[in-house]
């Protein structure tokens, strides 16, 4: 069933239309032919020759071609300015930036030192992971409740209008959310006012750098919570009803069901999103910690990316930066071979296998 | 952040309103007052500066201009006031033929607001006027310093660039003197007379052009009094009979009297740079200027027990909760300028041209909305003791790559645009043309609401006449602000290093850099003052006294500006 599910909710865009035939549904024993076999498990057709794979597949890879130069151009290509980690960089020496790199001094390991005995460097990467298990905590879970509620609404108006109002502020800027924060919970805002007007102190949750880590998630969670519901929504409208009434039939109660059908039905995309977070643990969140710098000072905010940002584009130092963001890059590929490797031994598919 | 509102409404004039631009944006991004300054060359000076016999080899010649008579001349560093309104009959002409040859030039500048369509009268006629065909690319003055590197760094760079002087962070500098083109051989000497209000730019402006021991920027004069100013709710403080203070000590304790958190009403927004020029700190605004001779031995401001008075005293005002809170969370909080003329602040510290932008935005708004500028006292209610500022902060530049043709049409258009109060040039510079921008009413002109859209900043910075405020609108706001400029500039002393642009090596070009987020930190409770005074210890030790030595081989090889 679980292999039934994952390509259902996630990868549905890169496979083949024929998957709508349901062929992949019994994907175990790849079809002889062209016919059919088109899941992502045909790749294991490696018998066949590569001449009539060609023919057969040539339509869909060329299909994937214009997105494939995207990444290259976008993500390949740029990966190779690392280098400038190991120089002395400066984009001004030459014509322009990019020529600049080859005229730019070696240093060896030299950055790669200065970021390992700058203490403001150990201190972002503790934000950060302290911000990481926080939001793993708080936020992970609260997308799979709401999806889980949002299913057991029966009346499709209903349904809506709150999946609406949950989407919504997924669209909302930084600065945005970070303003209604502010005016609810900030020094001078709806709360602290009327406390005040009843005789009571004021507050400000806004510029406490020791609630700081619970603030951000806070925001996190409304902005992107409801967002974040569209794939498990996704995987559960793709369980069988049938399972649900044979479940019934058997006796199961409401909660019996949701523990042996749902939830099973979810765990392969709640692994692979798990995977996918920690592989992006470092990432957490730039534009609303930066913006919210200043209120609650540097040591409370400061996680990797802003300290890169800070350091590259603010004093201009990019062989700093650059240092520093592979030092992420590095650390981020060994967690998310771990988890990859963790979701493994539990059973599931996780991001890739071999 | 939106740039100042007022900067882009009512009946407005440039020169002032540029630099509260300039501020607002500052404030947005968070580091005002930090600018390292340019200098190395493609003919090798890399770092220093050039002044004295040197210089005056470069700089252009000075003939003054004599348009129409100020109403309060300059004095003390001041810019020079202009009260009435010239009535267009009185116009007179300092362009009299075109001088651009009808080629095209692209600009890149910051903009503070919305950029109007660019093919809109107001930029057709002046391209007319000038005899130049620009082309504007016009970006976020906020964030202008992150776009200035990516630009620089890449083989297109626009014809012209504007830049600030406090986007002159980290490896800028050397771009400066990598990139942009030597404008000596047409206007150094008695060059500069072909364009007869460039020549009347002041010297000591145009001292700050020089880049890497050439003449690269046409910089935009300044008035050397501080351009940061207290400002406070003149309206609100008659009706509580409050009188302003008149030291440190009286500003606390009226402070606490005066904030009413449950009527949401706080006695002042963020004081810090108001603390700093009350105790005599050293003047942040360019690196150069934070050191000073003190005695035989050169002094950083960060050194000085002033600078730690200074945190000090704004601690206690936060600690007191007489600072706004919307202010305690700093840059995501909003505009102080719009708490203050919401009423929910009473002081506040801003560029002194809030002081005609906000008057003009409230006229509107609220009849009884009255501000003025309060004069700095000292640490004990006497006399302060002030810094120069540099007399020009915002320089144009022309790409190493321009033809000689579009480097001429260039001095064109900023020629036309440093045009003197008075001239039909400066008219049509300031506010449009006639008729469709502004129309004259009981004499004074006034923008349509086309001209409030489109003139609202794009020719300002390239191109400046002396120094100046005119506001015939508000005569009484511009005589306030030239008279507040006088009586400071009498407090006000230079450092060492003023009206010199000097590029630091970049080995240290970053050592201060995180001093102002320390600041922000102590002020606000969350830091020590014994942390400043590690993290002094910590700069001298990584280099601040090797910078200290540096900087005393400058001063003593080649003297100050004067």
């Amino acid at each position: 069933m679980s292999h039934s599910t994952v390509p259902r909710g996630t990868t549905e865009a890169q496979t083949s239309p024929q998957d709508e035939d349901g062929t992949t549904r019994t994907p175990k024993v790849p079809a002889p032919s062209g016919k059919g076999g088109r899941g992502p498990r045909a790749k294991k057709a490696g018998r066949l020759p590569f001449g009539i794979r060609w023919r057969r597949d040539r339509t869909l890879i060329l299909m994937t071609v214009p997105a494939l130069l995207l990444v290259l151009v976008f993500n390949y290509v740029p990966i190779l300015g690392n280098v400038v980690a190991f120089q002395d960089y400066d984009p001004y020496l030459s014509e322009n930036g990019f020529v600049a790199i080859f005229e730019s001094p070696w240093t060896g390991f030299e950055q790669f030192e200065r970021i390992f005995a700058d203490s403001a460097f150990w201190h972002a990467v503790r934000n950060t992971f302290v911000l990481f298990f926080l939001q793993l905590v708080l936020y992970f879970p609260v997308p799979i409740l709401l999806a889980l509620l949002i299913n057991s609404v029966v009346r499709p108006r209903v349904r809506a209008v709150a999946q609406a109002i949950m989407y919504l502020p997924h669209f909302f800027s930084w600065v945005l959310v970070v303003t209604v924060f502010m005016q609810i919970f900030g020094g001078a805002g709806i709360i602290a006012q009327t406390l005040r007007r009843h005789g009571y102190e004021g507050f400000d949750l806004m510029t406490n750098p020791e609630v700081f880590k619970y603030l951000v998630t806070a925001e996190t969670v409304w902005k992107d919570a409801g967002w974040g519901i569209i794939v498990f929504l996704a995987a559960l409208s793709s369980v069988s009803n049938d399972l649900y009434e044979a479940a019934a039939m058997d006796g199961a109660g409401r909660w019996r069901r949701m523990w042996h059908v749902t939830l099973p039905a979810l765990r392969p995309v709640i692994a692979l999103l798990l995977v996918l977070r920690v592989g992006d643990a470092l990432t957490v969140g730039f534009e609303q910690l930066l913006l919210q710098r200043q209120a609650v000072g540097v040591d409370a905010s400061e996680v990797l990316d802003t300290y890169v940002w800070w350091n590259g584009i603010r004093n201009q130092d990019f062989s700093y930066a650059a240092a520093a963001g592979l030092v992420k890059g590095a650390v981020g590929l060994g967690l998310v071979l771990t988890a990859n490797k963790v979701a493994h031994l539990m059973g599931e598919q996780g991001v890739y296998k071999k | 952040m939106t740039p100042n509102a007022a900067s882009s409404s009512g009946p407005s004039r440039r020169g002032f309103l540029t630099s509260t631009a300039a501020a607002t944006a500052a404030v947005a991004v968070g580091s005002p007052l930090l600018a390292a300054c340019g200098g190395g060359g493609q003919e090798g000076r890399k770092e220093g500066t050039t002044s004295g016999k040197e210089a005056a080899k470069i700089l252009p010649a000075f003939v003054a201009s004599s348009v129409v008579t100020p109403d309060i001349p300059a004095k003390n560093g001041s810019a020079a006031g202009f009260t009435r309104a010239i009535p267009t009959a009185e116009l007179k002409t300092s362009v009299p033929k075109t001088l651009g040859s009808g080629g095209k030039l692209k600009i890149m500048s910051p903009f503070w607001g919305t950029p109007p369509r660019g093919d809109n009268p107001y930029y057709t006629a002046m391209n007319k006027a000038v005899g130049v065909d620009v082309t504007w690319q016009n970006q976020d003055g906020v964030t202008y310093d992150q776009k200035l590197g990516a630009v620089l760094a890449s083989s297109e760079i626009p014809d012209v660039v504007v830049v600030p002087g406090w986007n002159l962070m980290g490896r800028i500098p050397s771009a400066v003197n990598a990139k942009f083109a030597d404008l000596g051989p047409y206007l150094s000497g008695d060059k500069v007379k072909d364009y007869p209000n460039l020549a009347a730019v002041p010297t000591e402006a145009w001292q700050r052009g020089i880049f890497g021991g050439r003449l690269r920027g046409i910089p935009m004069p300044a008035p050397y009094v501080t351009d940061i100013a207290p400002l406070y709710r003149k309206d609100l403080f008659a009706k509580k009979g409050y009188t302003v203070p008149g030291s440190p000590d009286e500003f606390l304790a009226w402070a606490k009297e005066a904030t009413d958190a449950k009527s949401k009403l706080w006695a002042c927004d963020d004081m810090k740079w108001t603390a700093f020029h009350v105790f005599g700190v050293l003047s942040g605004g360019d690196k150069a200027l934070w050191w000073n001779l003190e005695g035989d031995k050169l002094v950083n401001r960060i050194e000085t027990e002033q600078y730690l008075e200074a945190l000090e005293w704004t601690r206690k005002l936060y600690a007191a909760g007489v600072v706004h809170p919307d202010a305690v969370q700093g840059e995501s909080g909003g505009d102080a300028g719009n708490r203050f003329t919401a009423g929910e602040v009473l002081v506040y510290n801003q560029n002194i041209s809030d002081w005609w932008g906000k008057t003009a935005e409230q006229r509107t708004q609220n009849a009884d909305f009255e501000m003025e500028a309060f004069d700095y006292f000292g640490p004990d209610g006497g006399d302060p003791t002030l810094w120069a500022v540099q007399p020009s902060n915002i320089f144009t530049f022309v790409s190493k790559k321009a033809s000689e043709q579009q480097i001429k049409d260039l001095l064109a258009l900023c020629n036309f645009c440093a045009a003197p109060y008075g001239t039909k040039e400066f008219m049509l510079t300031a506010y449009g043309v006639e008729g469709t921008d502004y129309t004259v009413e009981k004499g004074l002109p006034v923008k349509t609401q086309q001209g409030i859209n489109e003139v609202n900043g794009a020719y300002d910075y390239t191109g400046n006449p002396a120094p100046y405020i005119a506001y015939p609108d508000l005569p009484q706001v511009s005589k306030g602000m030239v008279e507040w400029q006088q009586r400071m500039g009498a407090f006000t002393k230079k450092s060492s290093f003023f009206g010199l642009t000097v590029t630091e090596p970049t080995r240290w070009a970053n050592l201060a850099d995180d001093f102002e987020q320390l600041e922000d930190d102590v002020v606000r409770g969350r830091k020590k003052i014994s942390d400043v005074q590690q993290a002094v210890s910590d700069w001298r030790s990584r280099g601040g006294d090797g910078l200290r030595d540096w900087y005393r081989k400058l001063l003593d090889d080649n003297g100050s500006a004067d």
